[in-house]
């Protein structure tokens, strides 16, 4: 029955000759040690008078760090995965690395040479040669076309059934490299500013090879192994998750910098998931949530004795910032309200609308609570037992950065914000959320109040928002429209999309990627949203599920959509063009 | 809230003149209908005769332009979550399924309003959640068993074949212990095996006590099935009666088909085949 008509997406597979594979991985592969070897630029930009030694990787020959290492170390293991025999998924594995490599190479041509005065910079100029970059651009085409010549093939599936031992070793060991990563990433290029020009495109590289490190290892399915060992041992995998992420400041980002980052971070990953609550799971789209994230701060820094406030109240933290996720919740389930009576787009307008008026409200200080254009300045730092949280602090023998106990707040703070998202998700609530997304009218036939749930799912949204909000303003010590604005709303939307909606991975590495790359490009002022924006274009052509897909959302995006139209439109069509839906012969499904 | 132990006879479902307008179309015009305990009831009508908007208007979806509708003697609320609550379930002409969820969540969807959770014991998985969850999924899967998708539990129900979805909304609509299932078209686009076992399970869902009222070209199905049968015509009740008396009257042979008995049933079928191919345009 209606066979015909679903639109199968399968990935078009295209097979080059499989011959040319290894030669071309092998041709690749090379180039890129080569490259790695070559001087990168005919000379050091940038290079001041205290000369940094370190930047001799520039221009020198045969000086391994940094990226050039980095694309050492990728054209070896293209080489490995070419010629180790039966490596399963490898033409994935291959296509990773070379667009890792590509990427690296790309990268630094753009940089050294718009930087440099032009091509010369990195190609030959003044007698000396630097075609580092090249090489390395050409060899990661090289790997990646040796990958479609193979023909890609599905991601293969690994045992989970291991011994118990074993599999906590592995999800050990696979955390820990995740820490090791995340501490990587977030201080690769190290803290962006003037003084650091090479901040920006050091980062931007080293993404790219993380990035190529990490889709090699998903081609060849470790990652999805890793993620069902976890999702099979999931209180061992949650307790070594938070004593990673605990353990962050013992690492290489263990300074009062890189605790405000990763704090930062943290507040978005929560107000993420709470908007992944709304748009994620009850599919209502949000475009003023920021907002509940400001009611939230702005609550508790008038709670909190900053100095400017007119309330002249100050109440113990916890309270300061309990009443503010209240409030915040009941603000969004005010403005949540319309959603009984507008849809879709409609309800899109209504909420966008609401940022608007709050920022601006803010902004001039109607109501006298948000100090305009002043902001709230001072508000005081969180105290526990007499140590202020901003303060640097001794554990034992170990001297922690300071704003570390900001950062184990938030971390504490995520995890029960997943929490909640997870139980939620899993509940008589969360399935009447995902109904409301996935069918309205049919929501409603199985008793679904859909109006109280919508409004609900509001308030556990805003509520979670106005927590984040809360310890952002004290973390930051100010409370400030400027942080509440239309764009960060949109970039909190589109990191729960990016990362891949309805998921929490997918919402925290959306919410550390969009918050993190604007903070590290800093030197390109202007080009830094454009930059943001390409990526983000570039991220939804290729992979529009998002970085952690929702089983859900795979099955949606490999296969068609369901559609959106009312009941009355389509019941009213004398001749009903049943769904496409029934398919059942997908990919051989049986 | 299964069917009460009702006086035999008192009629279940009692729709009382109802009628739809739609801008100037009278879509339906003093449809009456009574359902007694444990019938089946049959809706038969050409296309675009008011079938599904009788449907909408019983369950709340529209709001009747006038008349009214009452279940078990009390008048039924304008609101399809209201009217599922009371125990009206339906399922869809064209099926409306949750299609990204499994099988067995869009079944546990059906028993939202018959089960009950408080945040406190959601958010920290007391042991009260987890009875409650175990209760629902055990009523789901016996739905399931029931309705014979036992081992497609765990499939994205957007991947089950045709008449699968349509057994799948069957039984998300016995979820909601209803008193009263509403199907509309429930057969459509089967094949003959496929319609045999769902005329099977329309009568083994009656045994449970359940009264049906079921829409279908499919005059053979409708006449093989019912207690009882209305015909529908341009929103009119033309015919109310046992299938034996719709059958030979002849204004249902002149306003529904222009024909002679014999020819109904044949020209019904190529209707309904007909019908199932416009539907896979
Ligand atoms: N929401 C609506 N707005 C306007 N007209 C409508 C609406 N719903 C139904 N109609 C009209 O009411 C009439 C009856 O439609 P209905 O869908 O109830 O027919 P039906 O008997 O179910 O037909 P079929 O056998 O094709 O399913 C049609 O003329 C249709 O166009
Ligand atoms: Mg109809």
């Amino acid at each position: 029955m209606t066979t015909t008509t679903a639109t199968v997406r399968s990935r078009p597979r295209i097979t080059l000759a499989p011959t040319l594979a290894k030669p071309l991985a092998a041709a690749g592969g090379v180039l890129a040690v080569i490259a790695a070897l070559l001087p990168w630029t005919t000379f050091v930009l940038f290079d001041n008078d205290e000369v940094n030694p370190s930047l001799q990787y520039f221009d020198a020959p045969f000086a391994l760090s940094g990226y050039r290492l980095h694309t050492m170390l990728l054209g070896l293991a293209v080489l490995v995965v070419a010629f180790v025999p039966r490596i399963p998924g490898r033409a994935r594995a291959q296509r990773a690395l070379g667009f890792g490599i590509a990427a690296i190479g790309l990268i630094s041509l753009i940089f050294l040479s718009y930087n440099g005065g032009g091509v010369g910079t990195v190609t030959a100029a003044d007698g000396d040669a630097a075609f580092g970059a090249v090489v390395a651009l050409v060899a990661g085409v090289l790997v990646v076309l040796s990958a479609i010549a193979a023909g890609i093939t599905d991601i293969p599936d690994f045992p989970t059934r291991l011994p118990r031992l074993a599999a906590y070793g592995a999800l050990v060991l696979a955390f820990a490299a995740i820490l090791f990563l995340v501490a990587e990433t977030l201080t690769a290029g190290g803290r962006s500013g003037v003084s650091n020009p090479y901040a920006g495109p050091t980062f931007l590289a080293f993404l790219g090879m993380a990035g190529g490190v990490l889709g090699a290892l998903s081609g060849v399915g470790v990652v999805r192994w890793i993620s069902a060992l976890s999702e099979r041992h999931r209180a061992f995998s949650i307790i070594i998750l938070v004593l990673c992420a605990l353990s962050l400041p013992l690492t290489s980002a263990g300074n009062a910098y890189w605790m405000t980052v990763a704090t930062t971070i943290g507040v978005y990953a929560a107000t993420a998931i709470g908007l992944n609550v709304v748009v994620g799971l009850a599919g209502l789209l949000d475009l003023g949530y920021v907002a509940f994230m400001g009611v939230g701060a702005f609550v508790a820094a008038n709670l909190s004795g900053a100095a400017t406030s007119k309330l002249g109240i100050e109440l113990p933290f916890p309270v300061a910032a309990l009443i503010a996720a209240i409030l915040a919740g009941i603000v969004g389930a005010i403005v949540g309200s319309p959603t009984l009576r507008v849809r879709g787009d409609y309800l899109a307008i209504v909420t966008l609308a609401f940022g608007e008026i709050f920022t601006r409200s803010a902004q001039n200080d109607i109501g006298g609570l948000t100090g305009g254009s002043n902001a709230i300045p001072r508000i005081p730092d969180v105290e526990l037992g007499g140590t202020a949280f901003n303060e640097e602090i001794q554990v034992g023998g170990l001297e922690l950065p300071g704003g570390v106990l900001y950062y184990f707040m938030i971390v504490l703070v995520v995890g029960a914000v997943m929490a909640v998202f997870a139980n939620l998700k899993n509940s008589r609530a969360g399935r009447a959320w995902i109904a409301i997304r996935e069918d309205e009218d049919a929501a409603r036939a199985m008793g679904i109040r859909t109006g109280k749930a919508k409004i609900m799912a509001f308030l556990v949204g805003a509520t979670l928002a106005g927590l984040a909000g809360a310890i952002f303003a004290h973390k930051l010590t100010i409370a400030s429209f400027d942080s509440f604005k239309f764009l960060e709303s949109v970039t909190l939307l589109a990191a729960v999309i990016l990362g891949g909606m309805g998921t929490i991975p997918g919402a925290v590495l959306g919410a550390s990627l969009l918050f993190v790359l604007p903070e590290k490009l800093r030197e390109f002022d202007d080009y830094r949203l454009l930059l943001f924006g390409l990526a983000l274009i570039l991220i939804m052509r290729f992979r529009p599920q998002g970085l952690v897909p929702d089983r859900v959302r795979r099955a949606e995006l490999a296969g068609e959509t369901a559609t959106g139209k009312s009941i009355d439109e389509e019941e009213a069509l004398v001749v009903e063009q049943e769904h496409d839906g029934p398919t059942g012969k997908k990919g051989g499904t049986a | 809230m299964t069917a009460d132990p009702i006086a035999a006879g008192a009629p279940v479902l009692h729709a009382q003149d109802v009628t739809m307008v739609f801008g100037g179309l009278v879509a339906l015009n003093k449809v009456s209908l009574t359902l007694e305990q444990g019938q089946v009831a049959g809706l038969i009508g050409p296309n675009g005769a008011g079938k599904t908007t009788f449907f909408n208007c019983l369950t709340g979806l529209y709001t009747p332009t006038s008349g009214r509708v009452l279940l078990n003697g009390a008048r039924l609320a304008g609101d399809p979550a209201k009217v599922t609550i009371a125990g009206v379930a339906r399922t869809f002409q064209n099926i409306r399924l949750f299609p990204n969820m499994t099988v067995l969540e869009n079944v546990l969807v059906g028993r939202h309003s018959r089960m009950k959770q408080d945040p406190v014991s959601t958010l920290l998985r007391l042991p009260a959640f987890h009875r409650g969850e175990r209760a629902a999924k055990e009523r789901a899967r016996e739905l399931l068993a029931f309705v014979g998708l036992t081992r497609a539990e765990d499939e994205v129900a957007r991947n089950l074949p045709y008449g699968d979805q349509r057994r799948l909304e069957i039984a998300r609509a016995l979820a909601t212990d209803p008193s009263v299932l509403l199907l509309d078209e429930p057969t459509a686009g089967m094949n003959p095996q496929e319609t045999e076992a769902t005329r099977q399970l329309i009568l083994r869902i009656r045994e449970t006590g359940v009264s049906v009222v079921v829409i279908e070209h499919d005059i053979k199905f409708i006449f093989g099935l019912c207690d009882k049968v209305s015909v529908l015509v341009q929103g009119e009740l033309l015919v109310e009666g046992t299938p034996e008396v719709v059958r030979a009257d002849p204004r249902v042979i002149e306003a529904y088909l222009g024909k002679p008995p014999e020819e109904i049933e044949a020209d019904a079928r190529t209707a309904a085949e007909e019908h199932d191919k416009g539907e896979q345009a």
